[in-house]
């Protein structure tokens, strides 16, 4: 991504949103930059460790959010400018430090960027880290379009250091994975060096130590800032009007729900008679700017996706200047005119203002919005999630749905987050049970695992990947061992982050920026804090299932396995099948009593299909990543492996 | 009989807790596992009709089509089915000896069957801890590491199935009346598939009252004595009502009434007490230490019997007339016990489509239910 770097100030450039902010950071002169990956988040770090060496900075991924959240303070504490990133659920994990941090206060300006994901395209939750700026008082940014989201990124920065405090930008799925053409501007040239005074007098914000106590004294300048930043919003470019001077209705909205907004109106013709003001300053809110647009429009309609976060901060206003304005109606999401989960787009502000505004309109005719319908049903193949072919964690759900089969007491999995979260699914065997936030599937488990005092006696696996191991499996796995909770934890351990992309871990050899780095062994951990801890192949399945079936049949404490596989796409994988695959049509028995298609109708590895004409299965040499799993998995041997040379 | 499908199988046998364990439905394909005496279903399998239904001993068994492959007619009834001759029996000098449980007869049955060629391969249940541990054995010299009865339901048939995949065309079967229906069924391949052949050349049948859980036994006797430590266990005739635990140290009598909830729902509606569908049957010999009663069933089983005698394998003696009587009243009460149950939770000869687990004519079924209840257990 060397445009990010070599791109030419006042030219315009194709940028996806997290490009776009990755080069606004390098434009507002970032110097260090935390993570941890996860989607839509992940390519603003990935962006930034690509030209680290280049641009001078220093990018990690953290092995958490709360980590890099810390690892960012530092930079600002020692006068830099820094960046932390993170997907919406991540600010959760974190925000204990930055509840402590904003207390005290940031010296160079740093800006954290969480990236919500409305509609969890690629989450199980519809976390919104909005309300984190509300709770943490400090200020919020949304930026509206592509050249906001780099230009924004420079204005945090220096309202960062205007106020002295933490500033949040916030992003979502739609804006940080879309594209759109960014004019770039100028990169600075010089670095400040880095230096942590703590010499100075106690209290004094740019010489004393950083804490967030004493905390009466320290709470009230914390407000201060948030009221500076709050006039300072009055005027900020990043809150624009268009529509006429006295509209029929106020539209208010912010982030990529501007660009909804904007088509809806224009779809609609209704330009003359809805404005449309666009906020990049949602908290605090703007008081003077909101009410100058109040007072010339008696309705309003508030555009946002999941929580009713500016509706009801709006309504707060509103409320307040009521005695003077008059009382305005608004229409949002409590009163049902906008959806009150999921992701927007245009065809709900549409709705929203064909109702408000008693127009009649149809998206599409009527039969033809049915016979897409039908094409859908009939002509689409009917596609669940699915792990890839040669992927390891369809050979470890396998043996661990075989296992919990075999075992025969209803035991169950208490899983985790990751690609192998898709074992709650039919590619995973439906193995999965529970499911929730990083490292809650063996917090759990240690839970379930001292409940044998009850009558309890189902055995009981927690499963984790190898990047969640180092986020936070490790203080639950130390609670079990403590606690001597009869589990056993089965690491996944596919060599990398696979799901947001193969970032680099603390288990591996490799930083973010490329550069070596010591690489921290699971195994040796867990042996360390005093699980009996075994290391296999999950391609090697009958000694797997062996030893699992052996580490859940006793009452040991706490077990842990680690199924050591690289995942098919990481880099030293992918297109290098190990194994040459046959299929013996004749020795395969299909439909018959004795396999009834185990392969392709239980096992169902997208490699493999089903030759209806001659009854018999199939692999696809095309799809077939020649993990040679299935070799393992057909009853009769008709499916064979030879090792490549 | 009516063959249905591993649906069937799952809520009529496996999930009502009818499941025996006997490993018939095990190793045919890959839906069916064992481990730790207990038979799990791993992954559905949709077809309509298979061989798992089919071999099952606790679902649609149908006595009169047993029967009339085994000996031509309808089932009688007759408390210890149809046989030829009773004997007393135990091994003899060139048995070999070994730590048998009764007098041996089985084990040198066995030894025989291999020695002469009778049998490619036999089908034994040894143990590992308390948990039965079935294999298949091709040389006499192994065979007497089997010896001894584990009163634990055993998944048995699953070293049958193996064997049928390697290739053994004439297996010895030792097995409970459960285990010996499942075979019968098996051998009169009810699914008629073209390429079959009889992979059975000889069947031992065991007496059998009940088993017991091997998971429930195991869990029972954690707190009684070390698992490892356990030589033998033994359950004296009527009216003893003990089990005996022989350790390394010591002899532990546990009453019946404490392990009787570890029988299986399955045994409670088994019919079978002498093994009616094996070439010959074996039990313990009431009030004769060190003998066995040897229930002498087909010509095959017969000329065993004879020829084991004649060349020392076994010995054989004049079986007492009230023992006979005794054993009659014992079978005739398994069979009272079992229909009575059964019918009472409409489990036979169910009609309009329901699914049975016994099927026999009327005559027959009035006969055994109307049998005096039996006295011992
Ligand atoms: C569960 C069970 C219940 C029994 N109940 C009675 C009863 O009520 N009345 C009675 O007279 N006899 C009963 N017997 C039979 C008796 O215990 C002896 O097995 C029989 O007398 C043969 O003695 P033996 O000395 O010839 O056996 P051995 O020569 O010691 O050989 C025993 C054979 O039994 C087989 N075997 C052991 N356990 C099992 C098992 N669980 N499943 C299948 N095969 C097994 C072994 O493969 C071995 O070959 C029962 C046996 C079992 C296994
Ligand atoms: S598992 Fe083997 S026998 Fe069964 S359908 Fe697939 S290739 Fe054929
Ligand atoms: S070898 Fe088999 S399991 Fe592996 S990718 Fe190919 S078809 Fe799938
Ligand atoms: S029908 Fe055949 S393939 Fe299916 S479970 Fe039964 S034995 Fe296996
Ligand atoms: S009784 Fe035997 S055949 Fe029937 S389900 Fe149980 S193990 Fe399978």
């Amino acid at each position: 991504m060397s445009e990010l770097i070599e791109g030419k100030p006042g030219q315009r450039y194709l940028l996806m949103g997290n490009q776009a902010i990755a080069r606004g950071a390098l434009e507002a002169g970032v110097s260090v930059a935390a993570g941890y990956p996860g989607t839509p988040s992940s390519e603003i770090i990935e962006n930034l460790a690509k030209v680290a060496d280049e641009a001078n900075m220093y990018v990690e991924w953290s092995s958490n959010e709360k980590v890099a959240a810390e690892v960012a303070a530092a930079a600002s504490f020692a006068g830099l400018r820094s960046l932390c990133v993170m997907k919406q659920n991540g600010v959760n994990v974190a925000s204990d430090f930055l509840l402590h941090l904003v207390g005290g206060g940031t010296r160079g300006g740093m800006v954290i960027v969480p990236c919500d994901d409305p509609g969890a395209l690629s989450s199980i939750n519809e976390g919104e880290s909005r309300h984190f700026a509300r709770m943490l008082e400090i200020p919020l940014l949304e930026p509206g379009d592509f050249q906001e989201a780099k230009d924004m990124v420079k204005w945090a920065f220096e309202l960062s250091e205007q106020i002295g405090n933490l500033v949040m930008l916030r992003s979502v799925t739609r804006l940080s994975h879309a594209s759109g053409s960014v004019k770039l501007g100028a990169l600075p040239e010089n670095r400040p060096r880095a230096r942590f005074r703590h010499g100075g007098f106690v209290l004094d914000p740019q010489e004393g130590a950083v804490t967030s106590a004493p905390v009466a004294y320290k709470h009230v300048l914390q407000q201060e800032k948030l009221e500076k930043a709050e006039s300072l919003f009055e005027d900020c470019p990043f809150n624009t009007y268009t529509g006429p001077e006295n509209p029929e209705l106020l539209v208010i909205t912010s982030s990529a729900c501007n660009l909804y907004c904007r088509e809806a109106i224009e779809i609609l013709g209704v330009s003359d008679r809805a404005g449309l003001l666009k906020l990049g300053t949602t908290w605090p809110l703007p008081k003077k700017l909101i009410r100058t647009h109040l007072e010339n429009c008696s309705k309003v309609l508030v555009v946002e996706e999941v929580i009713p976060f500016l509706e009801e901060n709006l309504k707060v206003l509103a409320a307040e200047l009521a005695m003077e304005i008059g009382p305005r109606t608004i229409f949002a999401k409590r009163d049902k005119t906008i959806p009150s989960v999921g992701e927007m787009n245009p065809d709900y502000v549409i709705a929203a203002l064909v109702k408000i505004f008693d127009l009649s309109y149809e998206a599409a005719p009527a039969d033809y919005v049915e016979k897409a319908g039908l094409c859908v049903m009939a002509g689409a193949p009917g596609r669940d999630l699915t792990f890839c072919p040669g992927c390891p964690h369809r050979a470890s759900y396998w043996t661990l749905h075989n296992v919990l089969a075999l075992d025969n007491r209803d035991g169950f999995i208490c899983g985790d987050i990751g690609c192998y979260s898709l074992g709650m699914r039919e590619t995973g065997y439906y193995a999965l049970k529970t499911m929730h936030a990083m490292g809650s599937g063996t917090g759990l488990a240690s839970g379930f695992g001292k409940l044998d005092q009850f009558g309890m006696d189902q055995p009981i696996v927690a499963v984790s990947g190898d990047s969640t191991f180092f986020h936070s499996v490790i203080p639950a796995l130390v609670n079990a061992v403590h606690y001597n909770a009869d589990i056993t934890l089965v690491v996944f351990d596919n060599s990398g982050t696979a799901m947001t992309g193969f970032q680099p871990h603390p288990g591996l050899e490799v930083d973010a920026m490329g550069h070596d780095a010591p690489s921290i062994d699971i195994e040796s951990v867990c042996r360390a804090v005093g699980a009996q801890t075994t290391v296999c192949d999950p391609f090697d399945m009958e000694l797997t299932r062996d030893i699992l079936l052996e580490k859940i049949t006793g009452k040991n404490g706490v077990q842990v396995l680690i199924f050591k596989q690289s995942c098919a796409l990481s880099p030293e994988k992918k297109g290098k099948p190990r194994y040459e695959m046959h299929l013996d049509e004749n020795i395969c028995i299909g439909e018959n009593c004795g396999c009834n298609k185990l392969c392709t109708r239980v096992f169902k590895c997208p490699g493999l299909n089903w030759d209806e004409k001659n009854q018999h299965a199939r692999i696809d040499e095309v799809i077939c990543a020649g993990c040679g799993v299935c070799a393992s998995v057909c009853p009769t041997g008709a499916i064979t492996k030879k090792e490549r040379a | 009989m009516q063959i249905y499908g591993p649906g069937e199988l799952l809520d009529d046998v496996l999930q009502t807790g009818l499941c025996i364990s006997c490993g018939a439905c095990v190793h045919l394909c890959p839906y069916f596992a064992t481990w730790r005496g207990k038979t799990a279903m791993m992954f559905s399998c949709d077809r309509k009709q298979g061989r798992c239904h089919a071999f099952c001993p606790k679902t649609e068994v149908d006595l009169d089509q047993l029967s009339s492959k085994a000996n031509n007619a309808d089932y009688t009834g007759a408390p210890m089915g149809a046989y030829q001759q009773v004997f007393m029996a135990r091994a003899g000098d060139k048995s070999g000896g070994g730590d048998f449980q009764d007098g041996g007869t089985v084990s040198a049955l066995v030894r025989f069957a291999l020695e002469t060629g009778r049998i490619d391969a036999a089908v034994l249940t040894g143990r590992n801890g308390l948990m039965p541990s079935p294999g298949l054995v091709t040389h006499s010299g192994e065979v007497a590491a089997f010896a001894g009865s584990k009163y634990t339901a055993a998944p048995t048939l699953v070293s049958l199935n193996d064997g049928i995949k390697q290739g053994y065309g004439r297996m010895g079967v030792v097995g409970t009346p459960c285990q010996m229906t499942a075979v019968a069924q098996m051998r009169s391949n009810p699914m008629q598939d073209s390429d079959f052949s009889d992979p059975v050349a000889l069947t031992i049948g065991l007496f059998c009252t009940w088993a017991l859980d091997a998971r429930g036994l195991l869990a029972f006797m954690e707190k009684r004595a070390p698992e490892e430590e356990i030589l033998k266990i033994r359950i004296p005739p009527p009216p003893a009502g003990i089990l005996v635990l022989e350790t390394q140290s010591r002899t532990i009598e546990i009453p019946l009434d404490d392990i009787r909830s570890l029988v299986p729902e399955g045994c409670r509606v088994c019919p079978d007490m002498t093994a009616e569908w094996a070439d010959v049957s074996v039990g313990a010999m009431e009030g004769e230490d060190g003998w066995n009663t040897l229930v002498v069933r087909s010509e095959k089983g017969l000329k065993l019997a004879e020829d084991a005698a004649s060349a020392g394998y076994i010995v054989l003696a004049d079986f007492p007339e009230t023992s006979l009587s005794h054993l009659n009243t014992a079978a005739a009460a398994k069979k009272k016990r079992a229909f009575d149950r059964a019918c009472s939770q409409g489990l036979v000869n169910t009609e309009k489509g329901g699914r049975a687990v016994l099927r026999v004519n009327k005559q027959a079924l009035e006969k055994m239910i109307s049998e005096p209840g039996g006295i011992h257990e």
